[in-house]
């Protein structure tokens, strides 16, 4: 169907192969190998996840229109072109949260990333304006204007160029194969936070005495306190997207945060000081240097810098 | 996350970490035996074993709600939820269990609620309600609000829930391990575990277990448009044709009327219900003709049928962005409701459109056509979640294997399911078969010092016998690419597991998308065994890295998508008749003499029928 349309567009993916078998044995091989770091922990095992293997950047020009997701670009590349391409994808409209990548180098989601928001026309460098300014995102006339002075270039014989996109796998996580990225240190972090509701077990009672619901009661004010923060699909895009994260230091992370702020914030649960507890320490909310980048490409629309900020304050203040 | 090390024996397997799946390792934990024997100091081992990392699980993706007759807002009764669910299945439901469906769903919905499901909230805290098709008071009367919702992802709520307390029960998960059999011993008694690719290693694992539970979903992947995730192949049913059992009325597949034209993707009924109207190639608005008195929101299946009827009296129009194509979908008219009110009662409809189809609703014309959206049929299970087998007479129990969710068929749903049954469905019946396996495992706990594991060599051999077969098929399909590489014409066809996928899909949807008869069955049943069939049986891997090679996993789901495709077709041949969301066009009655009676097929095509349970309400005819 997308032969019909004479619009290609060019993708640079940033692939991996892990090797197999020998690497592992020879990392698990000598009982003195890898003791040298007094540090130990985190960083010893972060890099001992970490499998060699061949790395390179393929390309791959294939029809497309401007409307199409990266994702419906990825899959037909699966099904035409090479099928030994490895991504993560389930849903396809961005519920399962499985498809974080990095497109051109910012994290977001395959399955919501139209070819229009995301191609470049090779060799465009972002603009800087007369005051010195470097525009983020894309000026519609200078877009315009650039993509009709250059179609002759980037055309080739089969069609016109919507440009190109990069894609690597999330940063912030260990590469697997391709663009699939271990987010197991998300879900521990996730885990280690006791991310399930804990309330009294109680049931509500009339003036009477009566027991007048077996559900816990919720005002939907008391909802609207965590309802967002609960919307939260782990997709992992947060993590890539903050320095600090992302950058490899000692930080649990924007998206163990979140689900603890839901609970806190959630009236039927009894361990907000337990849980504030638990998150008040270097690695915790204090690591947190308020860069804000965790908000701006969240799938489900959650402020997730405002709710860091909104995090430490609580935090602070009990 | 994947075990650091498997168990020589597991008390139970659960294969599937949707709410089917999480619901049941979460009953069977809970369970009055289990806490009995953790007291004892005998830990239950426990596995569940997920194609998907459990959060990315089809359920999350679920919108509208679930059904349970709360009465907070106006007044139920669950007598009259039983009524509409047997009703809405065009009475080929089972009434014990759709009785338990029922009279359970209060409870099933509080104890989600407890856990922690953000349910929406009435303005004095308690859980809100919404209408939802087909429900209604006094056995069929006034529409009723009886889902319980949380915005528009109830789904996504009850998942992450699920697994928040799978969490808090420290369950062990094999996350992204894809399973290829289902074994059960050498006399077809009983299951004895599971063979899995670890996709992470590339590794084939044997997995032994004294109990299985089979909570993979349905199959919407059958089909080229469907509301389905890429992952919903059928895999736990083909891996039952495959060990030799039969499946339940496989022939009901529920299309939803609106899904967003290629993409298949849902548009909810709210769209038509605020006011978006129906319309064929001539503009005109073609449902005052089939449901005079309902329109545009008659029921799911009678508004899918009148869009087939309008393409195929060749008034359908082709979607925007294949305008060559073939002209398949109708128009859903959204021009007539005010914007300010679109954006405000419809946001996530109005994303969709915008997003997946780069048009205005305020507008534009969207093109829509039925989605493949529910299976119906599945795994025969006793309303205890025991799999059986049914000879004809009567049915015989497989010691130790059970299934919930989508994949199972305990008749609740019947011909057409309810909108709001079916995470009822999983979360209900999920926990029931993991209340059945908990005292099943209390007799003889794998790690009671007691234990007596006499028949373990049994099941332990059966799954390694198995393990070795298919070890030894994928280091065939990983070599192949070599084998490829090396003859010139080996890969002659270019063909690969993703596109044949798609024109399985294809296939399918012309055979039995909305409506079906015996010619376009037989069509489908010559092109799947002369064409695709073959093209199957040929796939290799293009690359022998077995690590996260997902071309493997594709070409063993395209094999269980043509074994199950064939099934289906079989089963649908059987039927002489209309009923629910099936449409014969050479057989347009409903036929309660000969076909009040679930079909029962296996993988060599052979069909047996099994009559209905009918205790309270009698077949009538159904009419809204």
């Amino acid at each position: 169907m997308v032969e019909a349309n004479n619009t290609t567009v060019t993708l640079q993916v940033h692939r991996f192969t892990p090797r197999a078998e020998r690497a592992e044995r020879a990392r698990g091989g000598s009982p003195f190998a890898r003791k040298s770091s007094p540090f130990g922990g985190g960083s010893d095992s972060a890099a001992r996840r970490r499998p060699r293997g061949k790395q390179w950047v393929q390309e791959y020009t294939i029809p497309a229109r401007p409307e199409d997701t990266i994702l419906d670009c990825l899959l037909t590349i699966k099904r035409t072109v090479d099928p030994t391409l490895a991504f993560r994808y389930s849903c396809g409209h961005g519920m399962c949260g499985s498809d974080a990548v990095a497109i051109n180098g910012t994290p977001t989601l395959l399955c919501t990333a139209s070819i229009r928001d995301w191609a470049k026309q090779p060799g465009a460098l972002p603009q800087v304006d007369e005051e010195g300014f470097r525009h983020i995102g894309e000026d519609e006339s200078m877009s315009d204007a650039s993509s009709n002075s250059d179609a002759t270039d980037a055309s080739s014989a089969d069609g016109t160029s919507l440009g190109v996109i990069e894609l690597a796998p999330l940063p912030g996580f260990p590469p697997q194969r391709d663009l699939i990225a271990d987010i197991d240190p998300m879900l521990n972090q996730i885990r280690k936070l006791t991310p399930y509701l804990q309330a009294d077990g109680v049931l509500a009672t009339t003036d009477e005495g009566k027991v007048n619901a077996f559900e816990y009661l919720q005002h939907p004010e008391q909802l609207a306190k965590y309802e967002t923060l609960s919307n939260c699909i782990a997709c992992g895009v947060c993590e890539g997207s903050c320095p600090v994260f992302a950058g490899g230091d000692a930080f649990i992370g924007p998206a163990a945060l979140i689900w603890s702020s839901r609970f806190i914030n959630d009236s039927r649960d009894t361990k907000a000081m337990e849980r504030m507890d638990a998150i008040d320490t270097a690695d915790g909310v204090a690591a947190c240097q308020s860069v804000r980048a965790c908000s701006r490409h969240c799938p489900r629309g959650i402020d997730v810098g405002e709710e860091m900020w909104q995090i430490v304050a609580k935090v602070r203040e009990r | 996350m994947s075990p650091k090390r498997l168990e020589d024996m597991y008390d139970a397997v659960i294969v599937g970490a949707g709410a089917a799946g999480l619901s049941a390792a979460l009953g069977l934990l809970r369970s009055p035996e289990i806490t009995d024997l953790k007291e004892q100091g005998i830990e239950p081992k426990i596995l569940v074993v997920s194609k998907l990392q459990p959060l990315r699980s089809h359920t999350g993706s679920a919108e509208g709600g679930i059904a349970a007759s709360l009465g907070n807002i106006e007044s139920d009764d669950w007598h009259w939820h039983y009524y509409d669910t047997i009703k809405g299945g065009d009475w080929l439901v089972d009434q014990d269990a759709a009785k338990l469906l029922a009279e359970y769903a209060p409870e099933t919905v509080i104890n989600l609620e407890r856990q922690g499901v953000a349910f929406s909230r009435t303005e004095d805290g308690h859980i809100a309600q919404r209408r939802f098709g087909g429900h209604t008071r006094d056995f069929g009367g006034e529409p009723v609000k009886r889902a319980a919702y949380a915005a528009d992802r109830i789904g996504h709520q009850i998942l992450h829930t699920l697994w928040q307390q799978c969490v808090a029960q420290g369950v062990e998960f094999a996350e992204e391990w894809y399973v290829t059999d289902l074994v059960l011993t050498e006399d077809h008694s009983r299951a004895a575990g599971i063979v899995a690719l670890d996709t992470h290693t590339g590794k084939i694992q044997a997995i032994h277990a004294r109990n299985v539970l089979i909570a993979t979903g349905g199959a919407g992947r059958l089909f080229h448009t469907t509301s389905n995730s890429w992952d919903l192949t059928g895999d736990g049913m083909a891996l039952a044709l495959a060990a030799g059992l039969q499946l339940e009325d496989i022939e009901f597949v529920q299309f939803h009327p609106t899904g967003l034209a290629h993409t298949g993707i849902l548009l909810s009924e709210a769209a038509r219900a605020e006011g978006g109207i129906l319309r064929n190639a001539d503009g005109e608005a073609f449902m005052e003709r089939y449901a005079p008195e309902h329109k545009d929101l008659a029921a799911r299946d009678v508004v899918s049928r009148s869009i087939m009827a309008e393409i195929d009296a060749g008034r359908g129009v082709a979607d925007p962005k294949d305008p060559d194509g073939p002209k398949d979908c109708v128009w859903l008219d959204m021009t007539g409701i005010d914007p300010k009110r679109m954006a405000q009662v419809l946001p996530q409809v109005v994303e969709t459109i915008e997003q997946y189809a780069n048009l205005d609703p305020t507008k534009d014309l969207v093109p829509i056509k039925p989605t493949a959206h529910y299976t119906m049929g599945g795994l025969p299970i006793t309303t205890d979640g025991e799999v059986y087998r049914w000879n004809g007479t009567h049915h015989t129990v497989v010691d130790g294997l059970f299934a919930a969710g989508e994949c199972s068929c305990v008749s609740v749903h019947g011909a057409n399911r309810l909108g709001g049954n079916s995470l009822l469905d999983a979360c209900l019946f999920g926990t029931r078969s993991g209340h059945t396996i908990a005292a099943r495992i209390a007799e003889n706990p794998v790690d009671s010092p007691m234990a007596d594991d006499a028949d373990d060599e049994l099941l332990t051999s059966a799954v390694d016998q198995a393990a070795g077969v298919r070890a030894h098929e994928l280091e065939e399909l990983l070599q192949g690419s070599t084998i490829a590489e090396q003859s010139e014409n080996g890969d002659a066809t270019g063909e690969n597991a993703y596109a044949l996928m798609a024109r399985l899909g294809s296939v399918m949807e012309r055979a039995l998308a909305v409506r079906c008869s015996a010619d376009t069955i037989a069509s489908a049943l010559e092109q799947l065994n002369t064409r695709i069939k073959p093209a199957v049986e040929i796939l290799h891997a293009h690359d022998k890295t077995a690590a996260f090679n997902q071309e493997v996993t594709a070409i063993w789901e395209v094999q269980h998508l043509t074994e199950l495709a064939e099934a289906v077709l079989r089963a649908s041949d059987a039927r002489h008749e209309s009923r629910g969301s099936m449409r014969r066009l050479d057989f347009p009655e409903r036929d309660d003499e000969h076909f009040l009676a679930h079909s029962m097929v296996d993988k060599h095509g052979s069909v047996e029928f099994k009559p209905v349970v009918i205790t309270d309400y009698p077949p009538k005819k159904r009419e809204y």
